[in-house]
């Protein structure tokens, strides 16, 4: 079984997370055009490399970000969202460091 | 209309060791969530635990859990559950109430092999040197959502209290008596 590292709950088996795509910025919804939607809603990288993604711990409902090397598939580091989104807030958690 | 717990007539189940499940279904509890939630418990009296994932002891018989830096639940269980739905208001400017009455069942295991019963179904480590009192975990146990919350009963026995969803609480009553079964007489 695979482990993830929660920022929240620490170590947890594969199977209690949800992916939730990329993280990417999100056009105005009642600004963007159909096409810039349709792109920012079916479209993403598809890179080789640390790429930067959502994930929820589904028992406690927490959605943090992990960043993941998508060929070696190793999680270089997991943390809150307020770190990338709302710096400066008091985060859900501290951030963790993803085990080496 | 009063609250009806979905494990009814379940009863309660005691083996060797201590051991004994039961439903608290019926017990009193209430959730608070946002940013000032710690402080506004700590104006109203209550211990609240310095971190997520704890819990401890407020008061003659309550707890405090911590979910995150921003989620609290209170349990009361010596107190009789209120049917009536908290208010969709905010308690206080930005902390609102959570509907953990409604939402979830209480099961309680003590006893103890209660971390040896619980290792069959759950991931994570419950022993006592991994888990000790005061630890909560979000996780799943036999694959379903839950939160297991190490702590004291009012009678200072050392129990899991287990929240699950209502809907799943008599699948999760029927693999925790499973798992006891080599305890029972």
């Amino acid at each position: 079984m695979k482990i993830l590292t929660c920022p929240l709950n620490g170590p947890r088996n594969i199977a209690e997370f949800t992916y939730g795509g990329q993280v990417k910025p999100m056009p105005n919804p009642t600004e963007a055009t159909d096409q810039e939607w349709a792109h920012y809603v079916f479209y993403g990288d598809n890179h080789i490399g640390v790429v930067r993604e959502w994930w929820m711990h589904t028992p406690s409902g927490y959605w943090f970000i992990v960043e993941r090397h998508n060929q070696t598939d190793e999680v270089m580091r997991t943390y809150d969202p307020a770190e990338l989104f709302d710096p400066g807030s008091s985060p859900a958690t501290e951030p963790v460091q993803a085990d080496p | 209309m009063s609250l009806r717990s979905p494990l009814e007539g379940r009863g309660m189940i005691e083996g060797h060791g201590g051991l004994r499940l039961i439903d608290l279904t019926l017990a009193r509890r209430g959730g608070l969530r946002g940013s000032g939630a710690r402080e506004w418990l700590l104006s109203q009296g209550h211990t609240v635990p310095a971190a997520p994932n704890q819990i401890v002891a407020s008061g003659e018989s309550d707890s405090v859990m911590s979910l995150s830096h921003r989620e609290f639940w209170l349990l009361q269980p010596n107190c009789g559950a209120s049917s009536a739905r908290p208010a969709a208001v905010a308690v206080a400017a930005g902390i609102w109430p959570l509907y953990c009455q409604h939402s979830h069942a209480w099961l309680q295991v003590a006893g103890e092999p209660r971390a040896e019963i619980m290792a069959k179904l759950c991931g994570v480590d419950l022993s006592e040197a991994a888990f000790p009192q005061g630890s909560v975990a979000q996780t799943q146990v036999a694959r379903v959502s839950v939160i297991v919350a190490a702590h004291q009963d009012q009678d200072g026995r050392s129990v899991f209290s287990i929240f699950v969803d209502q809907s799943l609480a008599r699948y999760l009553w029927e693999v925790i008596s499973d798992a006891m079964k080599e305890w029972l007489g």
